[in-house]
């Protein structure tokens, strides 16, 4: 029950600590050349990614409480820390898993953009619904941050979290949010450098619980993919896309580009 | 390079043995994991208080007796407060602009012995075009885009399309075309890249062809200046603000009515297809943080559109200084065009001087009422009022406004028929523009270019002769 | 003023002119269109799709059935095979006729069009079941490979065509034949529909009006003679034997999963809820995924929340969100209740 107390406290000592202070932001707009890392923000619609994206770049992407304000890519910049960095805001997304043409551009990027960490924004009233596509997201990257957003919709609703125990559970870090606010940044960003400098290694969750049938096929077909191209680091989560049919992944590998996913893969451990 | 069809292979006929139901069964294990993670971390207390707020608002807004009636009031309220709170700083800002910062710049022109054409196409065109459309523009938007952010952020919009479903289901439509239509009122080039949240793309279609209908800002002030003169002054004075934007509001909803049967006739036909799925998630209410959204509204959209309005204002200024100033054998290009099109015009109840102001108006719907105004003018060689050939004049006063449009041959037909063209017309070259780019197809955007002006030419044309027949 | 109406009415007479010509379906535009359809190409590719069936059903095809099959006359019929022969897409035996490996690979390319439009109808489009055999039917003459696999890519590859028959693969893959008609299994086996014959078209809108569909769970209670009765989805369905015939299943082990005594989501009274059992396999496609992707899988918690004003669509409370839904979404959800 505690916990979100506990972790404000987290938060004051960490606006006191020298390094991680949010005065060692500077939002840079659209100004973005000559950056060292690309961040991308993926999540759930309506879930406040525009809103933590205006807050790091200064810039003015319009927010509207309602899933889909945001339909196209945005991008900006600013520096933390000494190192500048890219901030691409995508659209709302339900799944990485559907064909859907709205939802191509987030799905797009996240598979293909190489963002170097992709901060997850949930709606911490709905995890439950939003770990579908956390989880989704883990299965191909494990440069991730969770930022739990509308903390203080949470609190109305006299619920809580267990920060910790969901951080174990996802193998990433997990930030509390109100960045309507402006809360929470501090941390974020904390961890934004840390995951990106590669101080910080993620143990992102792999799904476990695929049924017998699924599980064999998707484990006979990774094994022959690893045997042609055993640099590919998620042969898994391959094998599940071909086995959907995505024609992306068809044609990466009928063309010889599947390489071109392994930059944001390649801190990914097979899991056996 | 290396050849991996035996993997494609063989996953093609694993695909055969596991069947159609892969997809569901791995959401189905993802969803499994979720909700383990979610029982072990999150806590919700006993107290069933929570969401119980959102659900008595949900119950007014969409209950049977009330949800129609709200959203009307609120769309009516909306309007209301837009046309009476922006009357005044209007006149203000016009008698800034136009009755001293003008004669002043022509002071200067003249001091510095400026030439005729220079000082005409710089002042007397591009100058008081943008003073114009600062002057109608700027005051509307820094109203309605607060007003509008407000209800945005406390969560309406999810819920009018909610409300709304039933009609675009009948209509063959998906229901999240009443947001691409709210996005409408804004601007129809954001409406209708808004379409994107509509998967099915036949409907997404009906959605960006329909999304004209959404009466744009550009258009509120023809609307709002002609329902002032043909429809607030036969008024009392009280109701005047009252009528006018009773009329605006019938406009406007005429569009939300012609979107649906457009959408409707365009399902049984060319566009043939049933109402295929809708799912939306009602985002919880929240309220906004009123200061926080005045101020960004303000800042971000409505400095942003008044750009734009000025943008291709100065432009068009020099245009229209131009047609009413170059001669061939004394007599200007306005005016050999307006002769030319005055009998098609007259037929369906405008005049030449409408349909000329309405090819100037192509980049951006701003500029309609000054171009109509000024060319009025000219053509009723109207002498003391305005001040000659190209210029436009200051309207300080709408009974100056009212004399100028009845020498010009403007009847109460007139003015209805001008209201109604603005709406039913072809966009705006921005949003013809950003059509073409979401559909990607040169036959949708000339529908959705066309249709509209053939419906203004059409509902004109009706509306022209019932109304000459019964008087 | 004599005038006016005259103006009034050359108008009207233009609009109606205008609509005549441009009518949709049916004017003479769109004829003008159809027309432009090489025909004769039509007919050969006609001819070898029968072929094809005849030869993945173990059928033998004769000039009879051809001729039968493309409504031809005899001696049309027989010309038609010649010219096939002189393509060298068939080969004559001696009361055979069978494709050759080449006229084998062109028919399987049509049919490879004709079901992936089928599919592409039905997942994307809502236009109704029964339109989608005649619309595949005209454009299978008019895609062409590379727009079909365009198309393929475009709706995620599927497997399927809405009536359970299998896509050829763009290489000319094929599934062996899966599936025995109805009629072949006994009282009390629960099966499961794997195809639906999509012709003759009357059958087919018969089967399709009963509210069958691909990957629906039976069990049989009669097979006579004179009757074919089962059970599905809490209905008891009786055919006529020649009719049932078309509906080809396979046996179903997981009696467990048979749905019985369920309910549709659009039969929850608002303030009640459920627990999902499954989704129809008549939501397909992209539909299908949008709503397991909000969380509508077996097992989640449902309950109705509040209804629009107009009665449809209803919002559910679904993990934690509120999801509105329409109706005929809703119907095709099915559903325990649960007791709290
Ligand atoms: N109460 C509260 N509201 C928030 C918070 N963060 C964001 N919001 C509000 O939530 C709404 C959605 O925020 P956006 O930033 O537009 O969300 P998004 O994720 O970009 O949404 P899409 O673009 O539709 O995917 C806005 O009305 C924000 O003002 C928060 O921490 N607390
Ligand atoms: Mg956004």
């Amino acid at each position: 029950m505690n916990n979100w107390n506990l972790n404000n406290k987290q938060m004051e000592q960490c606006v006191n600590c020298p390094v991680h202070n949010i005065d060692n932001l500077v939002k840079l707009g659209i100004n973005m050349s000559n950056f060292d890392y690309v961040i991308a923000l993926a999540g759930n619609p309506n879930t406040g990614k525009s809103t933590i994206f205006n807050n790091l770049t200064g810039l003015k992407q319009h927010t509207g409480n309602w899933p889909g304000k945001t339909v196209a890519r945005a991008e900006g910049g600013f520096v933390y820390n000494n190192n500048n960095y890219k901030l691409v805001d995508l659209p709302g997304t339900y799944s990485l898993l559907s064909t859907s043409t709205d939802e191509d551009i987030a799905r797009n990027f996240i598979l293909f953009g190489k963002p170097d960490v992709t901060i997850i924004v949930v709606d911490s009233t709905r995890l439950e619904r939003n770990l579908n596509l956390v989880l989704q997201i883990l299965e191909i990257t494990d440069r991730a941050i969770l930022a739990l957003n509308l903390m203080d919709e949470l609190k109305r609703n006299n619920m809580s979290i267990d920060l910790r125990q969901l951080a174990r559970e996802l193998g990433i870090p997990v930030v509390p949010m109100e960045a309507r606010q402006k809360k929470g940044m501090d941390e974020l960003l904390k961890y934004v450098d840390e995951v990106s400098s590669g101080k910080f290694i993620c143990k992102p969750r792999r799904l476990k619980s695929l049924s017998p049938k699924i599980d064999n096929a998707v484990n006979e077909l990774s094994k022959k993919i690893k045997e042609q191209l055993p640099n590919l680091p998620n042969t898994r989560w391959v094998a599940m896309r071909l086995l959907e049919g995505d024609q992306q992944i068809i044609d990466a590998l009928n063309s010889g580009e599947i390489g071109n996913l392994e930059p944001s893969l390649k801190h990914a451990e097979e899991p056996v | 390079m290396k050849n991996y069809t035996d993997i494609t292979n063989r996953a093609n006929e694993l695909r055969w043995e596991i069947g159609e139901s892969f997809h569901d069964s791995i959401i189905e294990s993802i969803y499994s994991e979720a909700a383990a993670i979610s029982s072990n971390t999150v806590k919700t207390s006993k107290n069933k208080d929570s969401y119980s707020f959102d659900a008595k608002i949900d119950k007014i807004l969409t209950s049977k007796a009330l949800g129609f009636p709200i959203m009307f009031v609120l769309l009516a309220l909306v309007f209301w407060v837009t046309i009476v709170g922006s009357n005044y700083p209007s006149s203000l800002i016009a008698e800034l602009l136009l009755d001293n910062v003008h004669p002043w710049l022509k002071q200067i022109s003249s001091d510095i012995g400026l030439s005729y054409f220079v000082d005409g196409i710089l002042i007397d065109g591009a100058y008081l075009a943008m003073a114009w459309v600062v002057a109608v523009m700027l005051p509307p938007m820094a109203i309605f885009f607060p007003i509008f952010t407000l209800l945005e952020d406390f969560g309406y919009l999810p819920r009018v399309s909610f409300n709304m479903d039933f009609l675009f289901r009948k209509a063959g439509a998906h229901g999240k075309q009443a947001l691409t239509m709210a996005m409408g009122f804004g601007c129809n080039a954001a409406g209708v890249v808004a379409a994107r949240v509509i998967d099915s793309p036949r409907e997404r279609l009906l959605a960006i062809i329909t999304n004209n209908f959404s009466l744009c800002n550009g258009r509120w002030p023809t609307q709002i200046l002609i329902a002032t003169i043909f429809i607030g002054s036969v008024v009392p004075v009280h109701f005047a603000g009252l009528a006018t934007a009773a009329a605006v509001v019938a406009v406007a909803l005429l569009g939300i009515i012609l979107s649906l049967v457009v959408s409707w006739t365009l399902s049984k036909s060319i566009l043939k297809g049933e109402a295929s799925a809708f799912s939306l998630e009602l985002p919880p209410y929240r309220p906004p943080r009123i200061l926080q959204t005045l101020y960004t509204s303000l800042i971000d959209r409505t400095l942003f559109v008044l750009w734009r309005a000025i943008v291709f204002a100065l432009p068009a200024g020099i245009v229209i200084w131009l047609v009413a100033n170059i001669n061939i054998q004394g007599i200007s290009l306005a005016e050999y065009f307006i002769d030319w099109a005055n009998p098609l015009g007259l037929l369906i109840g405008l005049n030449g001087v409408i349909l000329l102001a309405y090819i100037i108006a192509i980049p951006a719907n701003e500029i309609v009422i000054p171009t109509v105004l000024m060319l009025t003018v000219m053509t009723a060689r109207l002498s003391g009022i305005g001040e000659g050939a190209g210029v436009m004049f200051e309207l300080d006063s709408i009974k100056d406004t009212t004399t100028i449009l009845q020498a010009g041959g403007w009847t109460t037909l007139t003015g209805i028929n001008l209201m109604l063209f603005s709406l039913l017309h072809n966009p705006c070259s921005t949003t013809i523009y950003t059509i073409y780019k979401e559909t990607k197809s040169v036959k949708w955007t000339a529908v959705a270019t066309f249709l509209p002006l053939i419906m203004g030419f059409t509902v004109c044309f009706i509306v022209a002769h019932l109304y000459r027949l019964i008087s | 003023m004599d005038n006016e109406v005259f103006t009034t009415l050359v108008g009207f007479l233009l609009l109606i002119l205008l609509l005549l010509f441009f009518l949709p379906g049916r004017g003479l535009f769109s004829k003008w269109k159809r027309a432009l359809l090489d025909s004769k190409r039509v007919r050969i590719e006609d001819a070898l799709k029968h072929l094809y069936d005849c030869e993945y059903n173990n059928t033998g095809c004769s000039l009879d059935s051809i001729s039968g099959n493309l409504s031809l006359k005899r001696d049309e019929a027989a010309g038609l095979i010649q010219k096939l022969q002189s393509l060298g897409l068939v080969s004559l035996g001696r009361d055979k006729i069978e494709l050759t490996g080449e006229g084998r690979n062109y028919a399987l390319r049509i049919i490879r069009v004709h079901r992936l439009w089928e599919r592409y109808l039905a997942d994307e489009t809502s236009i109704h079941a029964s339109e989608w055999h005649e619309r595949a039917e005209d454009v299978e003459h008019i895609l062409s490979a590379e727009q079909a696999d365009e198309l393929a890519a475009q709706i995620g590859n599927p497997l399927t065509d809405p009536h359970g028959d299998p896509i050829p693969s763009s290489e000319g893959k094929m599934p062996v034949k899966q599936g025995v008609p109805i009629t072949q299994f006994c009282v009390n086996d629960h099966v499961k529909i794997i195809h639906l014959e999509d012709e003759p078209k009357t059958i087919f809108a018969q089967l399709v009006a009963e509210g069958l569909y691909v990957g629906q769970h039976l069990r049989i209670i009669e097979i006579s003679e004179e009757r074919v009765k089962f059970e599905v989805d809490d209905e008891v369905i009786v055919l006529a034997p020649i009719i049932a015939a078309n509906i080809s299943v396979v046996k179903f082990d997981e009696t467990n999963r048979v749905r019985r005594n369920l309910k549709k989501l659009s039969e929850l009274k608002v303030g009640d809820g459920g627990l999902v059992v499954g989704i129809s396999n008549l939501i397909r496609g992209q539909q299908r995924r949008r709503l397991l992707d909000l969380g509508v899988v077996p097992g989640t918690k449902i309950k109705a929340e509040i209804q629009s004003l107009g009665g449809d669509p209803t919002g559910y409370r679904i993990r934690g969100a509120t999801i509105a839904i329409r109706k005929k979404q809703a119907s095709q959800i099915f559903i325990k209740e649960i007791n709290e």
